[in-house]
């Protein structure tokens, strides 16, 4: 993966950042609070906020140049960056969108006019993770279940001891289905889940499904970029999409959706249509009506900020990840409690058990703990409910996301 | 910290009516200085009159655009948690209350008038695909709609097997009885071999050649002829016409906030009429909120920068400096627009391509003949050179004369050529100075559009 050399040809080294610098970047975040969940939301550094402002106002002075002689290279600038960063070979498969949310909808809307276009039969099926994130599984129950496909849910043990338990229940899965003699149409996996967050093995399963004849695969890497490598090629799935926002630095909100060359493409469309309709994804996706597209346009000054680092963007990701497993254990010594997988399964975000007696018995209860420990800790941490297995013993139920990033001095 | 939500009436407040709330005591309105300080960031040296394309937003709103973004930046957990939702209610409530919408929820907010063409037309599509409409039945458009709308019908309808009824206008149009005859006319002929017709797509001003059409009487006419669903697109109308979604009737109306209403880049209201025959529409990006009203989809469509929508109530703010509040603003760019389109008129010999009262704060106006603008391609062209070679950014249409009939002539031939010049409160008498004299300059030195370079 393409780390600090920057594809948008700028030869000279910048300065490495000192820890007063990325202090004084991140110094509009709420000094009271210990912000310990950037999986969610993500962070900007203030020198990116500074470049969104300068492109916003490029538009706001004269929007009209703006959009006839400006907005789409800035936009294949950016793709370009991308394009290098996860390893596609054609910088066409790559389209910016607003975030996952809309990369997924995209994707599965295009499913949808297969159903109704009968090219696929009704009961024809969509794989996904029982912990898929609920939009994704909203989007899937949109517009899949609705239009007459059969959903199945793999169920993903947690807490997880290594890739061999996930890598069984979805074997498991495929086989079932296989035995029911549905046909799978779309295989749709997390790279890393949200809640509660797992690296799955994406490569292993992307093959299994090639192997057993699922027509196409659909990687969920909301949280991947910026985070854990990504080579698309590798992983061979047919989509891609990762959120730029959360974990490289960018303002809200942009995200990738890679979709590897095939005939099909040709197809896909935004679900918001404009002039550029028919243009193929990337280009439909770069104007969808008057927008604001600053956040798409930033990616030549993320890559530079991420250059100041020791190791460049991978330097970043190993430091976090070494991090968040030191804080982890301390938690988790300190509580006397687990972790949620092992070190190998998390990137720089970590499940650590709750102590058994706050009594955490549902999705409520960790919201309220949430809660009070922003409300009254200052603490910013997501709490995660899990339901015992029936005949557990003494169950682990409550699990707190720890997340690093730089600049987190806690 | 922002200033607690107070929901007054903003109908009042627009109008610049003092109400029971107290407010700061009005001393005096915006002066000339400070309409150049909120507006210095447009690029000095360019005459922007263009304001319909891409609308405009005074300094002070982007600080508070700035604001909202910081706050997101500084906590966002909190911000989602315990903020957004409710500052997004409060610039719905305004919008309610602008366009005299019965309920709140009958009001959403989206990104712009393209989107909201998206989630109409997607539900069309979707009710094509699964058998609920049949197939040839038929979806009504103007055929100057506005182009990414006739992509959208492409997109969702014909793909999904309707058909399109397309009906044309009269430009240049001397009244509105010439448009709603045209549009009974043209409505008739496409049910002719007695289709249904599930939907009718009618601007409130169109976009190019820019006309303010009699929207309530098109909508009134549609229900006559059984049209099931009406939706009006007015993406230019708030802030430059009265809107009044109750009296005009339709099922679904939307505007942009961001063309003549002063906000940031970009937002845009849909209003969607209850009833209880009233579909249940949705936003296509599907998050958690999915089954909850469209208002409420529409409010957390994933992670996004919603700042946008949250500085309606500084809009309304901005707006009370002037005096007469929106109304005031509204007038005075009409009459000031109107006036220099006659000006511009009688230099060049030509004509408005509609009488004052069917512009909205924006005019057509004909170009002369020998500018030979015959295709839009040499439109585009003119155009671009008037950006280039002297800094004027104005719109320039091609109008295709219809079945022979020539419809406006000057001296030396047809008049096929129209520019839409635009009026917002920054700009001057000089802006439109320029343009006369710019195309005077072309036509002396006797440039022509097919002598002028492709981009």
């Amino acid at each position: 993966m393409a780390s600090h050399h920057s594809t948008h040809g700028t030869t000279h080294k910048p300065e490495p950042i000192t820890l007063s610098e990325l202090r004084s970047e991140f110094s509009h975040h709420d000094p009271t609070i210990a912000r310990l969940n950037n999986g969610s939301f993500g962070c900007c550094p203030s020198s990116i906020i500074s470049a969104q402002q300068r492109h916003q106002l490029l538009f706001l002075r004269q929007p009209d140049y703006f959009y006839h002689n400006t907005l789409k290279p800035s936009i294949l600038k950016s793709r370009r960056i991308i394009q290098a960063l996860i390893n596609a070979d054609h910088v066409d498969e790559v389209s910016i969108v607003d975030n996952v949310t809309t990369a997924a909808a995209i994707v599965l809307q295009n499913y949808t006019w297969s159903f109704f276009s009968s090219s696929f039969q009704p009961g024809d099926a969509a794989i996904i993770l029982h912990h898929s994130y609920s939009a994704v599984k909203k989007a899937v129950q949109v517009y899949i279940s609705r239009a007459g496909g059969h959903v199945i849910e793999v169920p993903i043990p947690f807490p997880v001891k290594s890739d061999d338990e996930i890598i069984l229940e979805f074997q498991n899965a495929l086989k079932m289905a296989k035995l029911n003699g549905r046909k799978i149409r779309l295989a749709l996996i997390d790279h890393i889940t949200s809640m509660p967050s797992v690296i799955i093995p994406v490569k292993e399963l992307v093959k299994m499904c090639r192997d057993e004849g699922v027509d196409r695969i659909f990687v969920d890497g909301a949280q991947a970029i910026g985070h854990v490598e990504i080579d698309v090629k590798d992983i061979g799935a047919d989509f891609y999409t990762s959120n730029l926002s959360k974990w490289l630095f960018c303002p809200p909100s942009a995200a990738f959706l890679y979709c590897k060359m095939s005939d099909e493409l040709s197809n896909m469309h935004h679900l918001v249509i404009s002039n550029e309709y028919g243009n193929g994804l990337a280009m439909e996706s770069g104007w969808v009506g008057t927008r604001d597209y600053s956040a798409q346009l930033v990616l030549p000054e993320v890559m530079e900020f991420v250059s100041r680092f020791e190791g460049g963007i991978e330097g970043i990701m190993s430091s976090n990840h070494e991090k968040v497993m030191e804080m982890a254990d301390m938690l988790s010594e300190a509580w006397g409690t687990e972790l949620g997988a092992p070190s190998e399964m998390c990137s720089s975000m970590v499940m650590v058990g709750m102590p058994a007696c706050l009594g955490i018995k549902s999705n409520e209860d960790a919201l309220k703990l949430r809660t009070h420990l922003r409300d009254c800790f200052g603490v910013e941490v997501r709490m995660y409910y899990r339901t015992p297995i029936e005949g557990e013993i003494d169950p682990v139920t409550g699990y707190t996301t720890k997340n690093l990033t730089i600049g987190d001095g806690s | 910290m922002d200033p607690p939500a107070e929901i007054e009436d903003p109908r009042a407040a627009a109008n610049g009516e003092n109400n029971h709330v107290s407010k700061k005591p009005k001393l005096s309105f915006i002066t000339e200085l400070e309409i150049r300080q909120e507006f210095a960031h447009h690029k000095p040296g360019i005459a922007r009159i263009n304001n319909g394309s891409f609308g405009s937003c005074p300094a002070s709103i982007i600080a508070a655009q700035k604001r909202w973004q910081l706050r997101f930046l500084q906590q966002p957990d909190d911000f989602f948690f315990n903020h957004l939702q409710r500052k997004i209610l409060h610039s719905r409530t305004i919008v309610k209350d602008l366009i005299n919408a019965d309920h709140v929820d009958e009001v959403s907010i989206v990104d712009n008038a393209t989107t909201a063409a998206a989630i109409v037309l997607q539900h069309v599509g979707w009710a094509f695909a699964d058998g609920r409409f049949q197939k040839g039945d038929a979806v009504v458009m103007l055929h100057c709609a506005f182009q990414a709308v006739k992509k959208s019908i492409e997109a969702y309808v014909t793909r999904a097997g309707g058909s399109v009824i397309v009906v044309h206008l009269p430009f240049p149009v001397n009244s509105n009885e010439e448009i709603i005859a045209e549009f009974r006319k043209g409505l008739a002929r496409g049910k002719a071999n007695g289709k249904k017709v599930r939907l009718a797509i009618i601007d409130h001003i169109t976009s190019m050649p820019c006309v303010v059409i009699p929207a309530r009487e098109l909508v009134k006419i549609c229900r006559e002829e059984g049209v099931e669903r009406v939706f009006v697109d007015a993406a230019h109308a708030i802030g430059s016409i009265h809107v009044d979604v109750k009296e005009i009737g339709a099922d679904f109306y939307v505007s942009n906030l961001h063309k003549w209403f002063f906000c940031p880049p970009s937002v845009a209201f849909l209003y969607c009429r209850k009833s209880p025959l009233s579909p249940d529409l949705h936003h296509p990006v599907v998050s958690h909120e999915y089954g909850n009203g469209l208002a409420i989809e529409s409010a957390w469509i994933g992670t996004r920068d919603y700042s946008s929508q949250l500085v309606v109530p500084d809009v309304l703010e901005f707006i009370n400096r002037f005096e007469g509040g929106l109304e005031g603003i509204r007038k005075r760019n009409h009459d000031a627009v109107v006036e220099m389109g006659e000006m511009l008129a009688k230099a060049w010999g030509t004509n408005l391509g509609s009488p004052p009262e069917m512009c909205p704060s924006m005019v057509m106006i004909g170009l002369p003949s020998r500018m030979g603008v015959l295709s839009d391609e040499d439109a585009l062209k003119l155009r671009t050179h008037l950006r280039d070679h002297f800094g004027l950014e104005v719109p320039i249409h091609f109008q295709m004369p219809r079945d022979g009939e020539i419809r406006a002539a000057d001296g030396d031939g047809c008049i096929t050529g129209y520019a839409r010049i635009s009026h917002q409160v920054y700009n001057t008498l000089d802006d439109y100075v320029r343009l006369r004299d710019a195309i005077n300059q072309l036509l002396s030195d006797g440039v022509a559009c097919k002598m002028l370079q492709r981009e």
